[in-house]
């Protein structure tokens, strides 16, 4: 079927035909089947794993133990950079073993595989084995488990802490909280989350033991991360695995390293010697997916007599889950640290965490990664201090803005803020949504009986300058005069392939059906960062700008000759080589097709690459929320956000991204929370109780986007993908807390649930 | 057991315990029919029989013997996509697109019941599709949008 010209993406036509690509749509003859056993205990000590029962059902291959995992030389997941505690002492790391060996120490931790000729014999299969686990007390918050007495999870960490974080000048804040005139304190939760992304997780593998290669299907979020991640664990050369992937159903920072099951189906399918598919069912994906959130943050904050900001303090909790996996440590640590001043200048800050192992799913990164929980504790922070001192929350916030002539900004913390005009977002914001109004529309609501607030949220955020140096993208054309370009970052929704061609087609003016991306090749070798820290427009999307300009230079000599001129007798003018004064035009796509030799790499062929910098979005979020007090039942009944993400490219994706953060944000503030009860069973282990946003929860929102340009790419543009989140976690709770002030109610942690509030609001009378 | 699917009749051997979704994506090798829960919530899997939206998670292959499916692939006619399926596209009603089949064909059915749908009308016809990347704001205006297309070929 032809694309039709109103298509908005070029993914898009896939994806709405059914002809998408996601990796449990990969099939091979002859595949067969695996299952995983987990523990069914959150903490206790394997005795004995008995499977002969599972080796004898019928139509099971192999189950692959932690035996097979020790023979076959696999480590453990890796972990990520070690921190250091105040002392200098490296953290206390707990990576996970790809199957459990001695010690379960979280529901859902697997403990072997089962391989069988179909999906029902491997899962029945599964059902006979003979544990032996000897049940031991379990953790399942920081506060158990720093509690003296608790069950320890490892030998190595006593009392179950990690690391103690500490960042900051803590003499320095120590004499600004001596000096101030008011000082207000606030502890907020950012309680643990299951991300769910909608696609199940998947693996598929196949071994050709003839050329010793293995191809391997599985979402991920850049062909690096993953090859990486395996070659880590499993001892096989990155050079060895073809990564095959096409479409990801979502990611959100989850899926962007190796999980057991990925190695695990390396191993299965050289033993077996047959391709081997896993598909994790939902209630599977709740126990193995990695966890989001899971922070506390006290937050203190010292002010003038005028409201002036003199110094603010974090004391942070962090719940890491089992095991340290990749990203875990850092959200508690770093990811918080980096933008703990918000948008205020603040003379000193210091900042002290404690990271705590628990019987839990470990803790990854999960959109934002720490930035939106930070920005959430700063914005509470200050609005409570505003209330709790008489400041109006406008001006305490305008007060201490960092102004556009302090820009560079260092908040000696390690940041660098390189731009902003916060004052002007947040007029714009207070325009849109009315705020001068408000208590009309507050008064109206007690008519209808219904408790109206507003929460105004000035948030920023750090976007990754990346894990490599810089990012390379291939570009290779076609006969045809067709540009095929390849880069590691692979796409979980964001549209990277609508994104690149947009920028080729507007710089070289190739057509937008000339332009094909293809996310991580194995047999491409490229440097560059995968899909993360909200960068890759303007990280990869630099590197396309830069292929643009190395095609248009090196076709300007095959234009002269293809002309018979001069060089200087040339321009390029809307995407098109013209003699000057003539009338004589060439398209690239004309010059490849005329110049194209069979066989042979084309001069235009070139890899661009570009380097760039952290960049800082931001912007202004105000909700409006209407609570019936009768039912605790609360309203979003207007949203409205202003953003500054640099200079965009594709506003619909843009207003895409931030819609969609935002309402993972209303997820996070209404209704999401996995909870574990204490002997460590995940309560919240299916959508049956663990609530997610449907349609209609944001009804009425506005989103407006000023560009103030970053220099720290070459596009300008700032990261998107997690500022949604970032805005509406603290606009949304100010505007509750702001509807409940009134009946006394000045705190309250998420998830807002109608239960909770109705609760707050009997004991509040 | 006998079905038609896409306007293909099948004849096919199934057990007892098969789903209406295992023949669609194994038998039938349709992959575009997706499987997100174990629950029947996130709607993923949402197909229509005989021009009700079900999800296919949770029938049995033998509950929709002689009846006809219609699935994702079999939606656009003739080399021209359904209105509904242009909607999703340019208003961006998908990102990672993977929920995206099974919310389209409950959009379907939801505008054959109510051809101009009110936003609670649309809010009740979506409760049982899950989707984690867009917000569902601008999910909401496709079906909008989609309304008027197929109200306007009409007229």
């Amino acid at each position: 079927m032809n694309a039709p010209q109103e298509l908005l993406r070029k993914e898009d036509l896939r994806l709405i035909t059914g002809h998408g690509k996601f990796t449990a749509d990969w099939s091979y003859d002859g595949m067969c089947y695996a299952y995983v056993i987990r523990s069914p205990y959150a903490h206790g000590v394997i005795k004995s794993m008995d499977y002969q029962d599972v080796l004898r059902a019928p139509g099971v291959l192999k189950v692959i133990t932690s035996q097979d995992v020790e023979q076959a030389g696999m480590k453990s997941l890796p972990t990520g950079a070690t921190m250091q505690n105040p002392d200098g002492q490296n953290q206390v790391l707990a990576p996970m073993p790809v199957l459990a060996t001695d010690k379960v120490r979280f529901v859902g931790q697997p403990i072997a595989m089962v391989i069988a000729n179909t999906y029902e014999a491997a899962k029945n299969a599964a059902e006979l084995v003979q544990m032996d686990i000897e049940v031991l007390d379990a953790v399942t918050d920081f506060d158990t488990a720093c509690a003296s007495g608790a069950a320890q999870l490892h030998e190595q960490a006593s009392g179950n802490l990690s690391l103690h974080f500490v960042k900051g000048d803590q003499a320095a804040t120590e004499k600004a909280f001596e000096q101030a005139t008011f000082i207000s304190s606030m502890g907020v939760k950012s309680q643990r989350l299951i991300g769910s992304p909608m696609e199940l997780r998947a693996v598929v593998g196949k071994y050709d033991p003839i050329a010793d290669r293995y191809t391997i299907h599985t979402p991920n979020q850049g062909i690096q991360g993953m090859l990486g991640a395996l070659e880590h664990i499993t001892g096989i050369p990155k050079a060895q695995i073809d990564l095959q992937t096409q479409d990801v159903g979502g990611s959100f920072g989850i899926r962007g390293g190796a999980f057991s099951e990925s190695a695990l189906i390396l191993l299965a399918t050289k033993l077996v010697n047959k391709p081997v598919k896993w598909t994790g069912t939902r209630s599977e994906i709740f126990l193995s997916d990695w966890h989001g959130r899971g922070l506390e943050l006290n937050g203190f904050i010292a002010l003038d007599a005028q409201g002036k900001i003199l110094g603010l303090r974090f004391e942070n909790k962090a719940d890491l889950g089992a095991y340290t996996c990749y990203f875990g440590s850092f959200i508690g640590a770093r990811n918080i640290s980096i933008t703990m001043n918000g948008v205020y200048d603040i003379p000193a800050l210091s900042m002290s965490s404690e990271l705590y192992f628990t019987n839990t799913v470990p803790v990854s990164a999960y959109r934002g990664a720490g930035r939106p929980d930070i920005a959430y504790a700063v914005e509470r922070l200050i609005d409570h201090a505003a209330h709790e001192h008489g400041f109006d929350p406008v001006e305490l916030r305008r007060k201490n803005f960092i102004a556009p002539h302090q820009f560079p900004y260092n908040n000696q913390i390690g940041s660098v803020y390189d731009c902003g005009e916060f004052d002007r977002l947040l007029s714009r914001a207070l325009e849109i949504s009315q705020y001068d109004q408000f208590e009309s529309r507050r008064q109206q609501a007690l008519g209808h009986h219904k408790l109206r607030g507003i929460g105004i949220a000035y948030f920023i955020e750090a976007s990754a300058a990346g894990t490599s140096p810089k990012d390379q993208v291939i570009g290779q054309f076609t006969q045809d005069g067709g540009l095929h370009m390849y880069a590691v970052t692979g796409a979980s929704g964001q549209g990277h392939e609508t994104s690149f061609a947009q920028i080729v087609h507007e710089k070289t003016g190739l057509q937008n059906d000339q332009i094909h991306y293809v996310a991580g090749q194995s047999d491409k070798i490229m440097v560059g960062s995968g899909t993360g820290g909200s960068r890759t427009l303007y990280g990869v999307g630099s590197a396309v700008l830069n292929l643009c300009e190395q095609i248009i230079e090196k076709s300007m000599p095959l234009a002269a000759e293809l002309f018979g001129v001069t060089e200087s007798q040339l321009s390029f003018v809307d995407g098109t080589w013209q003699v000057i004064g003539t009338s004589q035009i060439l398209t690239i796509s004309q010059i490849v097709q005329k110049t194209y030799v069979d066989g042979q790499s084309h001069p235009l062929n070139s890899t661009g690459e570009a380097s760039s910098g952290a960049t800082f979005p931001n912007g202004c979020h105000i909700a409006e929320v209407e609570i019936d007090p009768q039912t605790g039942v609360t309203e979003i009944v207007q949203y409205t956000a202003v953003d500054d993400v640099g200079v965009v490219i594709s506003p619909a994706l843009v207003q895409g991204q931030i819609h969609g953060g935002i309402v993972q944000g209303i997820g996070q503030a209404f209704y999401e929370q996995a909870i574990y009860d204490a002997s460590g069973q995940l309560l919240t282990g299916s959508y049956m109780d663990y609530a997610m946003p449907k349609a209609g929860c944001l009804k009425h929102i506005t989103t407006e986007k000023m560009e103030v340009p970053t220099k720290n790419n070459a596009l300008g543009s700032k990261g998107v993908g997690e500022s949604g989140c970032s805005g509406s976690l603290p606009a949304l709770s100010n505007a509750v807390i702001n509807a409940l002030r009134p009946k006394g109610i000045t705190a309250l942690d998420m998830p807002f649930t109608p239960a909770k509030v109705w609760q707050a609001l009997q004991a509040s009378e | 057991m006998q079905i038609t699917v896409n306007g293909q009749t099948h004849d096919l051997v199934v057990k007892d315990n098969t789903l209406l979704i295992e023949v669609i994506r194994e038998q039938l090798q349709l992959t575009g029919t997706h499987s997100g829960c174990d629950t029947t919530q996130c709607g993923c899997c949402t197909v229509l029989m005989d021009q009700v939206a079900v999800k296919s998670c949770t029938i049995l292959a033998r509950q929709a013997q002689g009846t006809s499916i219609q699935t994702i692939e079999g939606l656009a006619q003739h080399d021209h996509l359904h209105p509904v399926q242009e909607a999703f596209s340019e208003e961006h009603g998908l990102q990672c697109g993977y929920c995206t089949p099974g919310m389209i064909m409950s959009t379907v059915h939801l505008l054959q019941r109510y051809p101009a749908p009110t936003d609670e009308q649309i809010q009740e016809g979506l409760a049982g599709n899950i989707c984690r990347c867009t917000g569902y704001v601008n999910i909401i205006k496709a079906v909008k949008s989609a309304a008027k297309k197929i109200q306007e070929a009409k007229a």
